[in-house]
């Protein structure tokens, strides 16, 4: 997401429906129609229902962008184009956008895509009486609206710059199914999805194959290139690589802690690696109101005793990229100074001493190898400052209860890759948000949020985060070790992967060379 | 014989009421609350406490393992939060993936350990008995994570004989059903046939002692007529408690392959209930597993029975 809608004039220019028929026009030298892939999952995909699942993991974003279609997309740049809404206008406020749908778009059952069925899309996800999880997502929005056959109107809680460019990850939220295939299928139909999509679900057999079937309806003439996608889940790193290298699979999920073969594919001149760095990063959270970390010198020792370089050798063979602010290389938030502190073992251990206490605490780990790797490095750091960390095993669901009932010293988090900073950034420092899991206060990091997420002028709001990044980096009630990064190997063959925005590998416009 | 197996059923409550308890506390003892796990990251407490009464998790331990246990004895053993499946369903789609494994697994460890322990016996103390003998010992030092990834490496990847991962049901297309067959099973039965080899091995050793061996031989059979029929037939029934003990090894087993070679069986569907806290599907799981080891052992004592009559008559 670099440049999602650059300044006020920008945000408000209508985008011509052309757009969307330039971008399927566009020169079909390169691409091959035909073929069929498969691509080696991480996980078993458990449905596609949001009241079932709450939300969809990387495995069913990649099944859910060939099978359901989104309001909008990002292009290579991060610049939002049209999907199912060709175009789209913010209020004066931003609290409010209209959204005029694509016409003539249907379900792959022969359901009319249109206002109605979106907003029945919204609403049944939205209904207290449905409890879903996935209602956390759109707790921004109060209400969707279609006002006509084909506008669509997003009633907002606070302003949102950047909607347009929210609603293109193809989540359990943004993609639209069919509403007559979920009554009619009740139960069923988690595991029976229905949405516009390029691709077809054609057979599914539960842990093994997933067989997606080229839509020869589709909205989009000319595509998809592919007849058929085969998704299949590999759990096994090393003989899921084996499976590529082998040519069972195309093309295959992979992480940085699969390092090893990561490099291999790098060598081999039949593989090809794709890579993309998101926004946001993988975090920390300091309990600021506890011992020792009520006092700033201590939370600022322990991020100056980081060495993230060496860390990154540690766990990844160097892979993992470095952070020093929450916004990442993905994002389109780029500071010249985001006062990040140095890291300087010498300047941490003279705070140590300055403090004059002892400092013991404790931190929450997930209980996973991972996870008790990054523990221990942490502590080798921090020993050597002359800080002690106990490492206390949590079982990964535990952590978010510990969390916000601020039952830890210091525990992990996440910033997940989106296409803007603000609904994290206000939820994770706003003086009195549940997530704002750090206990800190100050009235101008409040202000600075407050006004970053009504502006439109994406300069502004540039200086803002950088402002925001250098108060959290100072009072270090936060830190950041590295940077969302998305791998993905396929097979010299497969061409048009598209970045791999919050991490779905959207093959849905591939072809086979 | 009926009262034998009457009895036999009768031990078999207990048993399974004891698995039962065991599957059910330890799933309430992991740590995380599935309230909090359904709602994800951003569950608030209000929402946790209205989840947990819905489920009935606010109730003590004790009373929802009674209203579990009360629902599967009506044949219900509950349903996925995750997939809307019920275990039933999901168990018996996967069921015959790793039913196919583990018996080419067992097929294949007694056609290698069961004619190397012939051969071994009958030329015991030999350069070829010692070194089988080796062989198998360091074959069961190896685990199958790591004999599978080799077999990956070896197969799949270098000479590309077989694939390296996948699966088709046998109903679809046989041929190809087998050949993604090959190595989990494969990678299995090198765990199982030193254990075959080395019991029935001593085992015949002993029974080539006797007398009647020696009768036997005095009457000029052959030895090939001497060895696999006078003297492995009363091995049969070490044979048949190997295989019995195996199941157990088997399934364990079957967790790991099935993981490695991304066969989509009970044992995938039970790492992945872990690691998504589908303790629905886990507790069903682990006591229709369990209950199918206890169920095959008792065959393997009604097996007994008929192999041996003095088991039978309880003179044993």
């Amino acid at each position: 997401m670099k440049a999602a809608i650059r300044s006020s004039a920008l945000a408000r220019i209508f985008l011509a429906a052309g757009i969307g028929v330039a971008l399927s026009a566009m020169p079909a030298s390169a691409q091959k129609s035909g073929g069929s892939i498969t691509f080696g999952l991480e996980l078993d995909i458990p449905g596609f229902d949001p009241l079932k699942v709450g939300v969809f993991d990387t495995s069913a974003g990649t099944a859910a962008a060939a099978i359901f279609d989104t309001l909008t997309s990002l292009d290579e740049k991060g610049v939002v184009q049209p999907k199912l809404a060709l175009s789209w206008t913010p209020s004066d406020d931003f609290k409010t956008w209209t959204f005029k749908l694509r016409p003539g778009v249907k379900f792959h059952d022969g359901t009319p895509f249109n206002a109605k069925a979106f907003k029945e899309n919204f609403d049944r996800q939205k209904d207290p009486a449905n409890k879903c999880r996935c209602a956390f997502y759109i707790a921004f929005v109060n209400s969707v609206e279609a006002t006509d056959e084909l506008t669509l109107v997003y009633n907002l809680k606070d302003p949102s710059v950047n909607l347009p460019a929210l609603v293109s990850f193809p989540s359990a939220n943004n993609s639209v199914q069919s509403p007559t295939a979920w009554k009619a299928k009740g139960d069923d139909y988690n595991r029976n999805p229905v949405g516009t999509g390029p691709y077809i679900l054609k057979s599914w057999a539960a842990g093994d194959r997933m067989v997606l079937e080229k839509n020869p309806d589709y909205w989009n003439k000319g595509r998809p290139y592919l007849d058929r996608i085969v998704l299949k889940p590999l759990p096994d790193a090393q003989s899921r690589f084996a499976s590529l290298q082998s040519g069972e699979a195309d093309i295959i999920w992979d992480d940085e802690f699969d390092a090893d073969n990561i490099m291999k594919a790098q060598k081999d001149p039949k593989l090809k690696v794709h890579t993309y760095v998101g926004s946001g990063a993988q975090v920390y959270a300091f309990n600021t109101k506890v011992a020792p970390f009520d006092d700033v010198r201590v939370r600022q020792a322990l991020v100056m005793a980081l060495d993230r370089k060496k860390m990154s050798q540690a766990i990844t063979n160097g892979l993992a990229i470095p952070a020093s602010n929450p916004y990442g290389e993905g994002s389109w938030v780029k500071c010249k100074d985001d006062g990040a502190l140095p890291e300087d073992l010498e300047k941490a251990k003279a705070l140590i001493k300055d403090y004059g206490k002892p400092v013991d605490f404790k931190m929450l780990v997930t209980a996973t190898p991972r996870g008790r790797t990054v523990g221990q490095v942490l502590q080798q750091f921090w020993k050597r400052a002359g800080a002690n960390m106990e490492i206390e095993q949590v079982d990964q669901a535990t952590i978010p209860p510990r969390a916000f009932m601020r039952q830890f010293q210091l525990t992990p988090w996440r910033i997940v890759d989106l296409a803007d900073p603000d609904i994290q950034m206000f939820a994770n420092f706003r003086s009195g948000s549940p997530v704002a899991l750090a206990n800190y206060s100050n009235p101008e990091l409040d202000k600075l949020l407050e006004q970053a997420r009504a502006t439109a002028d994406t300069g502004k709001r540039i200086e803002d985060y950088c402002a925001i990044s250098r108060i959290i980096n100072k009072e270090a009630i936060w830190f950041w070790t590295f940077q969302n990064t998305y791998y993905a190997l396929s097979s010299a063959k497969l061409k048009g992967l598209p970045k791999m925005y919050s991490g779905v590998i959207d093959v849905s416009g591939t072809w086979l060379e | 014989m009926l009262l034998f197996v009457a009895r036999r059923l009768l031990y078999l409550i207990p048993v399974l009421i004891a698995v039962s308890l065991l599957t059910f506390f330890i799933a309430s003892l992991l740590p995380g609350d599935l309230a909090y796990t359904i709602l994800g990251d951003q569950a608030t407490p209000e929402n946790v406490a209205a989840l947990r009464k819905d489920m009935g998790l606010d109730q003590p331990v004790w009373v929802r393992y009674f209203g579990w246990l009360g629902n599967i004895l009506q044949g219900d053993f509950g349903r996925s939060f995750r997939t809307g499946q019920t275990v039933l369903q999901a168990v018996a789609e996967r069921l015959p993936v790793s039913f196919e494994l583990m018996i080419l697994a067992e097929v294949i460890g007694l056609v290698i350990g069961v004619p190397l322990a012939i051969v071994c016996a009958a030329r015991s103390g030999s350069a070829f008995d010692r070194f089988m003998t080796g062989s198998a010992f360091a074959m069961l030092s190896v685990p199958a994570f790591l004999s599978a990834i080799l077999l990956i490496y070896l197969f799949a990847v270098e000479l590309r004989w077989l694939p390296a991962t996948g699966y088709v049901p046998f109903a679809e297309d046989p041929a190809a059903n087998l050949r993604f067959m090959v190595l989990p099973a494969l990678t299995l039965a090198l765990a199982e046939w030193p254990g075959i080899m080395r019991v029935l091995r001593s085992d015949m050793i002993a029974t080539l002692q006797e007398d009647y061996i020696a009768l036997a031989k005095a009457k000029g059979l052959t030895p090939a007529r001497i060895l696999f029929v006078h003297a492995l037939k009363p091995s049969s029934l070490t044979l048949v408690t190997i295989t019995g003990i195996n199941i157990g090894r088997l399934i364990g087993g079957a967790v790991i392959v099935e993981q490695i070679f991304a066969l989509p069986g009970i044992g995938r569907l039970l790492v992945g209930a872990i690691y998504t806290r589908d303790l629905i599907i886990l507790q069903g799981v682990v006591l229709l597993v369990a209950a199918g080891f206890v169920i095959m052992n008792f065959i393997v004592d009604l097996l007994y029975a008929v192999l041996d009559p003095r088991i039978r008559h309880g003179h044993a």
